[in-house]
This record gives C-alpha cells, structure tokens and sequence, in this order.
C-alpha cells in the first residue's frame, strides 16, 4: 500500500529532474511577430537554463493550443502579444481563466492599446487607462522618452529576492480593485502619471483632473506596473504594464547614473513566482490527539485538552524538493462551530523544523467543530486546513465520583437504608416476641 | 376558652396530657414507626438546608437523599395508617402483615432506584 503523498514525493522527484517549477517545465510562449524573439533572449534563454521547456508561437497559430479537450496542454502560458487584436480560437479570456482554474500559471503584458487582453484585465480587478495613455514621468532627469522610467524596486516582498536596482518600465499602469487575492509587485513611481499622449500635451487635462479632487487622475505610486494575481486554486497570472521590461534593450540600458539596471533578475524573479517556484508552501498534513495521546480519536470530550498539528512544507526551487518551513510566525488556529469559540495562534516548534502545533481546551459545549487553518498572505501560497470533529459531552460513567461535597447526601441515603433495615428487623422482632400481646388487644 | 385565660399553662398542660395520651395508649409498633419517621424528617431537614446553604452539587446526589428520605417517609406513613388499629374498619382487606410486605417491597425498590442515583 503506498500512500498518496508517497506517491506524489515520487512524481515531484521525477520531476525535479526537469524543472523547477512546483507544477511543471513545459512554457508555451505566445509572442506577438511583431516582437523580435532576439530582444527577449535574455529572459527566454534565461528560463531554458532554469529547465523550462519553451514553445513559441503567434497569437494567431492554432497549434498547439493552449487546452485540448479540457486539459491543459503546458504547466506555464506567456502571453507576450499586448498589441494582438485577434487571437486564434483557443486563446479567449474564459478559456485563460480556464487554464488559471486547472493550476496552470500565465504572464501576460499588456499595452496601451485595447485589446481582449485589457478587457480581461477587469476581471482580475485591475483597473487600466483609457487607450492610448502610457505612463509618463519627467523625473528623475535622463535622456530617454518621457515613457521611459527608471522605477524602484521594493526591497522588502517576498516575490523578488533582496534588494534590486531600479528597472526601466515603458508602458500603462494600472489601478487596483479591493481584490485580496492580487500581489502588487511594482508600483509606479510618485511622480509618474498616465498621459494621452506620448507629449506633454495633456498636462492642462491632467492640471483640471488634479484640480477635481483627482477624479479621473492615473498618477502617483498607488498605480501598480507589474502585478500577481493568486487563485484560491494556487494558480498564479502575472500582468505586465510593458512588456518591454523583460527586453534586453531595456536590460542593457544604464541607469542615469550609469548603474546596470536590475531587469534581468526582476524578470526572473516575476517568472519564478509566477511559475510557482517561489512563495509556494502547502500543508503536508495535520493531526490532533488528546494529551497524553499519541492517535486521534474519533470524538472528543467538552474540556479535554487537545493537541493539533500542522506540518508546512515550503518548495525550494534549487533542489526542486519540498522542504519542512518554519518561518511562519503569524499563522491561526480556529476551533470552529459555525463560529471560531476558539481562535489563536499557531507557532512553530521550535525542534521540529515545518511543524506547528498548539495545546488548548476544548471549549464546554458540545457539537461538531472544525479545526481550521485559513492563512493567506500577499505572495504566499495560502494554505487551509479544515478537519471536523465532533466533540460530545461525557458519558455516563465518565463523570467524576465520590465528590466530597457530596458526602451528606451520600449519608442521607445510606442513614435512611441502614434505618430501614433496623427498623424492619425491629419491627419483625417485636412481631415474634409480642404475638400473644397484639392477640390480646385484639381481644380486648 | 383556655387558652386566652391562662395560655401558657394552658398550652403546656394540653401539650402534657397529649404527650401523655399518646405514650399511654400508643401500642409500641406505632412508636417505633413515629420513631422512623421523625429521623426521616431530620435527615431531609438537614440534606435540604445542605443543599440551600452550601452546595446543590452534585445535584443528582441531592436528588437521590432527598428522595430516599421523602419517599421513605411517603412508605412509612402508609404503612402507619394501614396497622393503626384504629384504621381498622377503613383498611378491612389489608392484614398488617400484607401491609409489612408492601412497605418492605416498596422499600427495597425506592432504594434500588436511590443508589443507582446517587452517583
């Protein structure tokens, strides 16, 4: 008998001679003719080395499609074409969203042009400009066009590693809807704002938008440039204002102070977490039992003390292994009957590497609980944990005895026994010795 | 009446002439009963006033001494009534004797049921 993670750790092995990807090496690359395959050399020659296996081809190609009879044909979909109207059959928003709900994961770079892409951008509730408004900033002072950007990396995310130099950017920004599930990677710089024009025509309209409470204004660093989407499916979709930021014209390109800019490993970053290598936990398994217990049980008593264990496990993308992972310091339990009666926090043990587990009481009422794990942070793998448990009151003999208060009423019903039974020996013993005299007065 | 003109010695003297009477033409079978039924009202007294000034836990122990005492007493007092020979003519099918054995049967299963209460 193998056990299903057995037999997954052994797919994941088989795999991890391929790819270091958590879910697969295979990439089809839908790149727009227009776009030269040399310029994106760097970021394409880059994944090969990583281990991904590239497919290209033109938006309009029909082969080979994305999804056949329902099933995903590539693990990662890049979707460079951000100026294609037209896409052949296979490529439409429902069947992308397809592809995100099977786990398979899509970079897509958008321009300022309208196309299917923009309109399916909403959906993943990113808000973009009007056509034809790319963002413009006239700082910091450079030679390029104002379209041009020099952008700050944040240092702190745990989609990018350590601390970047600032990329170049060329293309739209995009606002951003109260979705929970979108990871902001880059955002757009303060001084930057989205403009009709390529010139600086439109600064009177942008002064008035300014003016009115700034309705209507693409400005400042709210304004997300890269964006990550997770799916409570675990699938990941990357949107790109510019796809010109993986390019390597944009690579090569110095900074104003004559600095190499940090694109290349930016683009490789984004890849990585896109392509579930980085940021990817899941829960191996949990368990509870009663203290002093080693195996769970099936049902558990109102104030019995329980203990619940969680086991993370991170995926290491350089040895393509699953590896046990501590480093969640902020992680909840919630014993939970339609409501959490209990709900705190679950640490990791501090000698178990990846496990974490919390003893506490079982609250006094009972029903059918759920221990529940629900943790999702921006970039993580969010991971649940639901199991179900009934928790019942004692039985019958498990209530405790001989209670010390109670001993009066213990010898309330023992005095009135031993009473009754003097009284019936008392009683029958009067009846042998006075025969004749209750006779008598009977007579009498 | 009496009382209102002397009420003290009144009440003491009817009291003494009822203590007297009783003791007198009280046969000993009754005596023993009353005996069995006032300690069967001090016990309840006692377990009662327990239970409202200390602790009513646990409450099923309570129960079962209480009702040991309350029914006992309940069994008792029938059987009382059913030997006063001055009951006689209302209990003509019920021999003392019959009367002892119901006490006794009833008796034994009033404390099965205390005891499997009790906790």
């Amino acid at each position: 008998m193998v056990s299903p993670w057995r037999l997954l750790s052994f797919l994941g092995l088989a795999a991890a001679a391929l790819a270091k990807s958590s879910t697969g090496n295979s990439v089809l690359v839908v790149l727009d003719p227009e776009l030269s395959r040399d310029n994106f050399s760097r970021f394409f020659d880059g994944l090969e080395a990583r281990g991904y296996e590239l497919t290209f081809r033109t938006p309009k190609d029909a082969h080979p499609a994305v999804i056949e009879h329902d099933h995903p044909e590539f693990a990662h979909v890049i979707l460079f074409a951000p100026e294609s109207k037209t896409y052949s059959s296979d490529i439409t928003p429902q069947s992308l969203v397809t592809l995100l709900s099977k786990n398979t994961n899509l970079l897509i770079a958008v321009s300022s042009k309208a196309t299917p892409l923009t309109s399916l951008a909403s959906e993943f509730s990113l808000i973009l400009p009007p056509p034809g408004t790319p963002l413009i900033s006239h700082f910091p002072e450079r030679d390029t066009p104002a379209t041009v950007i020099p952008v700050d990396v944040p240092s702190r995310t745990p989609v990018l590693s350590g601390s970047l130099s600032p990329v170049w950017f060329s293309g739209v920004p995009f606002a951003f809807n109260s979705n929970p599930n979108i990871v902001p990677i880059l955002n757009a710089p303060p001084q930057s704002f989205a403009a009709d024009s390529s010139e600086d025509s439109g600064a009177d309209a942008l002064v008035d938008a300014a003016e009115k409470g700034g309705e209507g204004l693409w400005a400042g660093s709210s304004l997300g440039l890269v964006a990550g989407f997770q799916t409570l499916g675990g699938g990941r979709a990357t949107w790109v204002g510019g796809v010109d930021l993986f390019s390597d014209e944009f690579a090569q390109k110095p900074l104003t102070d004559g600095a190499k800019p940090g694109n290349e490993q930016f683009a490789s970053d984004v890849a990585a977490w896109t392509f579930q290598e980085t940021g990817v936990l899941r829960v191996d398994g949990s368990a509870h039992h009663r203290v002093n217990d080693t195996a769970p049980r099936d049902q558990y008593t109102i104030n019995d003390r329980v203990t619940y264990t969680l086991h993370v496990s991170k995926y290491n993308p350089t040895s393509a292994e699953w590896e046990p992972y501590s480093g969640i310091d902020d992680m909840q339990l919630e014993f939970t009957m339609l409501d959490p009666h209990i709900r705190t926090a679950l640490k990791p043990t501090p000698e178990v590497p990846g496990e974490y587990a919390l003893t506490f009481r079982v609250p006094d009422r009972h029903g059918v609980f759920k221990f529940n794990v629900d943790y999702r942070r921006r970039g993580w793998s969010y991971l649940q944990s639901t199991t179900v448990v009934p928790v019942v009151p004692p039985r019958h003999d498990e209530y405790p005895r001989f209670l010390s208060p109670a001993w009066p009423y213990y010898a309330g019903a023992i005095s009135t026994s031993v009473a009754f039974l003097a009284f019936c020996a008392l009683w029958l013993a009067g009846d042998s010795a006075e025969p004749k005299k209750s006779k008598s007065t009977k007579s009498d | 009446m009496a009382p209102k003109t002397a009420p003290s010695s009144g009440t003491s003297n009817s009291f003494q002439s009822l203590l007297k009477s009783y003791i007198e033409t009280t046969s000993s079978r009754l005596k023993l009963i009353d005996v069995f039924l006032l300690f069967l009202m001090l016990s309840g007294i006692i377990q009662f006033a327990y239970c409202i000034l200390v602790t009513n836990f646990p409450f099923n122990a309570f129960l079962a001494g209480f009702g040991s005492c309350v029914g006992q007493f309940v069994l008792t007092a029938s059987l009382r009534s059913q030997v006063n020979p001055a009951n006689r003519a209302e209990f003509k099918d019920v021999s003392p004797e019959r009367a002892f054995a119901d006490f006794a049967l009833g008796s034994i299963v009033l404390h099965f049921f205390v005891y499997n209460f009790l906790g």
